[in-house]
């Protein structure tokens, strides 16, 4: 190449007359080869300045990128101080070539800049935008060279995929290739081809672009006053505006850039994930294939054999999913791959290749090998970290403390966490994860646990690096996570206008070991009982009330005020349940069922003088629903159960209902509701009941046919309730006919009294029931005596 | 354009009293001028570069203007997997359900590598070990002793000695044990004779490929020991309508000229609805998504459209009018889809009565197929 003598020459003859001014290195965000680059030119260039893209408010991050404890991927964030939500993120990853520039630059002690327009102006104009939105015209469709500049380069010279093209035309080029310096030349030049034609194609203007070139000459004027030897990192369609010879006059760029909004912005450093690098979660600048990067980084970086050592890893992986990779059939990978790129005129080997080549050799033609590792190797579980020193908001301090403390690591890789609250570290854990959720880091979901028991917490833990923002917006409430969390649920509790939002808060409160916020909370729920005239709200309101009565004394929070609201909220319902229950139609009569259902698993929850006293009201109220055939029959016929089960009701008078409800006279859709809410839920009752079950059985075999047929569906959606096996037994019950006389006898000849009686005391004991020994074995024959 | 332009190029060179020509033969012309075009480094005794072999099986224009017509219409990828596997000296296997042009692809492949297509076996389940190494002549072995006179080579062994790519047909058909001959066969690229103290080494440019379908599963499945001596290529089920009703009537056009149809007896608009109708049955759903049915035992491949638009065309040319109507193909059609007499036959009933009748433009197909009740 006899430009790069040319270049040789010149540096000898007079390396500072080459060399001064500013150079700018157009890249491709994310582009393994364009990092590489962008450091060959650094070297050669040895500028006194580095200017890198990205908004100023960056630069007194640039300091820490020097700290060997910022781990990438990591990201700048820069937000609204006022309003977090409001982010913007600067991703970048050991292959970014605005992160080389940056490590570079910060290990030599050169001063670094970034140049953009200022997030202060970005955030003021995008909030202006959107408040202009409904009036103003859309936007004129822009061209597709403006849309993807690269795209048309990728298409002068013959290929379909502009990603492609880059790679091969700039970032698989070797550097031995030739200067680095004049590769970027070439992608300016060309970049400038492009930007011609598109403003011929598309003369209209650009107001968005044409403010962020200004304000990034605007930085480099200042830093070209300062420096002789400039280096600027930016994307490849920036380049030619920012080339010294190309700029406008300061006047020019001064007038684009004044009188622009400004809101207060704050930045600091995030943690990244590799995942969220991947285009797949949505982030323009995004690559699809991150791990693929980075293995290409790492192996040109030490001088690696880029293909052997991806398939060596691809075998790898393969093998821990239990596909036999032998070393012989990865040698002919590499072969097939090498021959694939051949083929395909390409001048190195790329991840199709390696990817084609893989399926077709070491996975027998099907792509679903692949798949299974796709995540791990082509995207990876990378996850950046960012030290303490950096300036964090003072939550997210307190988040790294107690993470540290309760020794629970955020990570990519979704795991399952099982916490015994019985255990004083793994109840702290739950704590914060509990506060967290409040708070709106939703870093843990908890999920159904398999085993029984109030002590047990099943959590699905991943730490998305978006909830970096979640964690900043969080600091709004507080500067300590317990602070927070208190501060938010106090403030919900006094915005909250229903009773069962309230409800769940003071529940919340009990997990999340709130102390502070409970009074707050009960205070807005009592505020809101006596205005409260929906009995549907209040029934809600029980069982969490209920709940944190029960647990609370085990957790040791103060609850003596939450009896005074529960019973209230009890006493108030219960008074209002049969009125509620009045002229319901199908689908209210379905939520007020499920709040009696919820209210009495809470009520059940109870005991000692609460208990004492709201049972027999409850019981009452459900009396008053369950005896009154005007009451829409899915409810009666719940409370008639819930009555039945507790033995508020005697068989025979349940019986006589069901009758009545499911007679002739009565609509035949009325009665199935009424059977519906009554069967909810066990098949025991039914199969250990012969009234009832004859009762039912009587009434199914004597309904009309025509009446039969609109009532199957119903029917059959309160048995398929039951499960497969209760089903059949209540079948052969049934096909049986009424129960054989001889059934109870051989059930007693079975039952030996004297080898139950040690676990049966047992169990009396556990439930608290007195029972002594003696009278009860004297007992047990007695009455077998009598039976007989 | 009524025919496609392969079956053009067929019509021309196809020597007379021959049923179907070679591919080197059909094709002769395409490759002669892929060959004169083609600069780029061939693998040694290959006729044309890998690039030139890509071009020759996907189609494309050259810089003298000739038109490769495409054989393979599908994907560009695997074809380049394919081609590369054998330039690097790994035996090829093509997989796929039937009618997925696997012994199209392989006898292209060996026509535009070697300039013959001929080394090949076609396997059964009665094929023995001599078809895969050598065979004796024994009037001459009882003669002469063994003597490489009396030696009768099998493909495979041809192939090796000459450097070319031998075909195996229906491989998974072959028996596990006949099978395991390749194994060794495959990486020491050795055939030894014990009887006459010798051995048949391979010559550059030697390779296999091998088909196989992946339908068969259980009649011989390969063992992982070949498996791995094989890249797998996975030739699918066509992506779209278009692109498999371009198959059919390419196939159907050469088909026809071996069979001294007219060209032009297989319309488009009769081929793309048989296609259609396979396409629905074999997926479980109509083409616009919004009808669920349900599916027949039969594995309606490509192949089987290919036999029943032919069908119906030979009916066309020597009963009716000339051109293929509903009434053509309407039995072949049944015949294809209903193969178990109980299942298939309810299957294709609902797919009569409720998507069929319910398309106007189907009428005629509707009738003629409730003719044939």
């Amino acid at each position: 190449m006899t430009s790069t003598e040319d270049v040789a020459g010149a540096a000898e003859a007079g390396p500072l007359l080459r060399r001064a001014g500013v150079h700018v290195l157009g890249v491709r965000h994310h582009g393994p080869g364009s990092a590489r680059s962008v450091l060959a030119a650094l070297e050669e260039l040895a500028p006194d300045a580095v200017v890198i893209e990205g908004p100023p408010e960056l630069d007194v991050l640039a300091a820490h990128a020097g700290d060997p404890d910022l781990v990438p991927p990591v990201a700048g964030l820069v937000y609204v101080a006022d309003e977090p939500r409001r982010a913007s993120f600067y991703p970048m990853a050991d292959f970014s070539p605005e992160w080389v520039a940056l490590r570079w630059a910060v290990a030599r002690g050169l001063p670094v800049r970034f140049a953009d327009l200022p997030a202060t102006h970005a955030f003021a104009l995008a909030s202006q935008a959107e408040a202009e939105g409904e009036d103003a015209v859309p936007p004129p469709p822009r061209s597709r060279a403006r849309l993807d500049p690269l795209a048309v380069l990728a298409e002068t010279a013959g290929y379909d995929d502009p990603e492609r093209w880059w790679e091969d035309a700039v970032e698989h080029r070797s550097a031995t290739a030739g200067s680095a310096l004049e590769a970027f030349d070439a992608v300016a030049e060309a970049m400038a081809e492009v930007r011609a034609l598109e403003s011929e194609q598309d003369p209209a203007a650009n107001p968005e672009n044409d403010r962020r070139e200004a304000a990034m000459r605007r930085v480099l004027r200042e830093v070209a006053a300062a420096h002789e030897v400039v280096a600027v990192v930016c994307g490849a369609y920036h380049a030619p505006a920012l080339r010294q010879g190309a700029w406008p006059t300061k006047t020019a760029d001064a007038r684009t850039l004044a009188k622009l909004p400004r809101v207060k912005v704050t930045a600091t450093w995030a943690p990244w994930s590799a995942g969220r690098l991947a285009r797949g979660s949505g982030y323009g600048a995004g690559v699809t294939s991150p791990g693929w990067y980075q293995h290409l980084f790492a192996a040109w970086r030490d001088g690696t054999d880029v293909v052997a050592g991806w398939l060596a890893r691809v075998a790898r992986e393969l093998r821990e999913e239990g596909i036999d990779a032998p070393p012989a059939s990865v040698v002919d990978t590499v072969r097939a791959a090498e021959a694939l790129a051949a083929l395909r005129s390409r001048p190195s080997v790329g991840l199709p290749e390696l990817t084609d080549a893989t399926t077709a050799v070491l996975c027998g033609g099907s792509e679903l090998p692949m798949r299974l590792v796709h995540e791990r190797l082509v995207v990876g579980s990378d996850l950046g970290s960012v030290p303490e020193r950096v300036p964090q908001t003072p939550l997210a301090q307190d988040l790294a403390r107690q993470q540290r403390a309760v020794r629970l690591k955020p990570s990519a890789t979704p795991q399952t966490l099982v916490l015994d609250l019985r255990r004083e570290n793994q109840r702290a854990r739950s704590l914060l994860l509990h506060r967290l959720r409040l708070l709106g880091v939703h870093w843990g979901e908890e999920v159904d646990s398999t085993g029984t028991g109030t002590f047990r917490e099943t959590w699905e833990l991943a730490w998305e690096p978006g909830l970096a923002v979640a964690v900043v917006e969080a600091g709004l409430h507080g500067t300590t996570v317990l602070d927070a969390a208190t501060a938010k649920v106090v403030e919900e509790a006094a915005g909250a206008g229903d009773l069962g939002a309230l409800g769940r808060l003071v529940e919340q409160c009990l997990v999340a070991e709130l102390p502070e916020a409970l009074p707050a909370v009960v205070d807005a729920l009592a505020a809101l009982t006596v205005r409260a005239h929906d009995t549907l709200a209040l029934l809600r309101a029980v069982e969490p009330l209920a709940r944190t009565r029960r647990y609370g004394d085990v957790r040791g929070s103060e609850t003596e005020r939450v009896a005074g609201v529960l019973r209230t909220v009890t006493l108030r319902a219960c008074v209002g349940l049969r009125a509620s229950a009045a002229s319901l139609d199908d689908e209210a009569a379905a939520d007020l069922r499920a709040a009696v259902d919820s209210a009495h698993r809470g009520l059940a929850l109870l005991a000692g003088d609460t208990a004492a006293e709201l049972g027999p009201a409850w019981t009452q109220a459900l009396g008053s629903v369950a005896g009154d055939d005007r009451v829409h029959g899915s409810v009666s016929g719940r409370a008639c159960r819930l009555l039945l089960d507790g033995g508020h009701l005697d068989a025979g008078e349940a019986a006589a209902r069901m009758g009545r409800r499911l007679s002739r006279a009565a609509p035949a859709p009325a009665g199935a509701a009424w059977l519906d809410g009554f069967l909810d839920g066990d098949a025991l009752l039914l199969l250990h009941d012969e009234v009832l079950l004859g009762l039912v059985d009587a009434w199914v075999a004597g309904v009309s046919d025509e009446v039969f047929e609109d009532l199957l569906p119903l029917l059959r959606r309160t048995f398929s309730r039951y499960q497969p096996a209760e089903r059949r037994q209540l079948g052969t019950r049934l096909r049986r006919g009424p129960a054989a006389p001889t059934a109870g006898d051989a059930l007693d000849a079975l039952v030996d009294l004297e080898t139950g009686l040690p676990p049966a005391l047992a169990v009396a004991a556990l439930l608290g029931i007195p029972l002594r020994r003696t009278p009860t074995l004297q007992e047990a024959p007695t009455r077998q005596e009598a039976d007989a | 354009m009524t025919t496609h332009p392969a079956a053009d190029q067929a019509t021309d060179q196809a020597p007379d009293g021959v049923l179907r020509p070679h591919a080197e033969q059909a094709f002769a012309g395409e490759l002669a001028a892929l060959a004169a075009a083609d600069d780029r480094p061939r693998p040694p005794r290959w006729r044309l570069s890998p690039w030139a072999v890509t071009t020759y099986l996907l189609g494309g224009t050259l810089a003298d203007g000739t038109v490769i017509s495409p054989k393979y219409v599908g994907r560009r990828r695997l074809m380049e997997v394919a081609v590369a596997s054998l330039a690097t000296d790994r035996a090829l296997l093509l997989l796929g359900v039937p009618g997925t042009a696997k012994t199209w692809v392989s006898e292209h492949l060996a026509a535009a590598i070697s300039g013959d297509s001929t080394l090949l076996v076609q396997g059964t389940a009665g094929t023995p070990e001599e078809s895969l190494r050598y065979g004796w002549n024994y009037a001459r072995l009882l003669a002469e002793g063994p003597s490489r006179g009396a030696l009768v080579p099998s493909p495979v062994m041809r192939a090796m000695e000459s450097g070319a790519i031998a075909r195996i047909e229906e491989l998974t058909r072959i028996p596990a044990d006949v099978q395991d001959a390749l194994i060794s066969l495959l990486s020491e690229k050795t055939m030894p004779v014990p009887e006459l103290d010798t051995e048949v080494q391979a010559r550059p440019g030697f390779n296999v490929v091998a088909t196989a379908n992946n339908r068969d599963k259980g009649v011989n499945d390969l063992s992982s020991a070949l498996q791995r001596r094989f890249t797998t290529v996975v030739l699918p089920l066509p992506d779209t309508l278009a692109e498999e009703v371009d198959i059919v009537r390419t196939r159907v056009a050469s088909l026809s000229t071996g069979l001294a149809l007219p060209a032009d007896v297989a319309h488009a608009d009769e081929v793309a609805r048989v296609v259609q109708v396979f396409r629905e049955l074999r997926s479980g759903s109509t083409d616009d998504q919004r009808t669920a049915l349900r599916s027949p035992t039969a594995t309606l491949s490509t192949a089987e459209a290919i036999s029943v638009v032919v069908n119906g065309a030979t009916l066309a040319a020597h009963f009716g009018d000339g051109r293929v109507g509903a009434d053509d193909v309407a039995a072949s059609l049944v015949g294809a889809v209903v193969k178990d007499p109980l299942q298939d036959r309810i299957v294709w009933q609902e797919y009569l009565e409720t998507v069929v009748r319910d398309r106007r433009e189907w009428a005629d197909l509707y009738r003629a197929c409730r003719d044939l009740d």
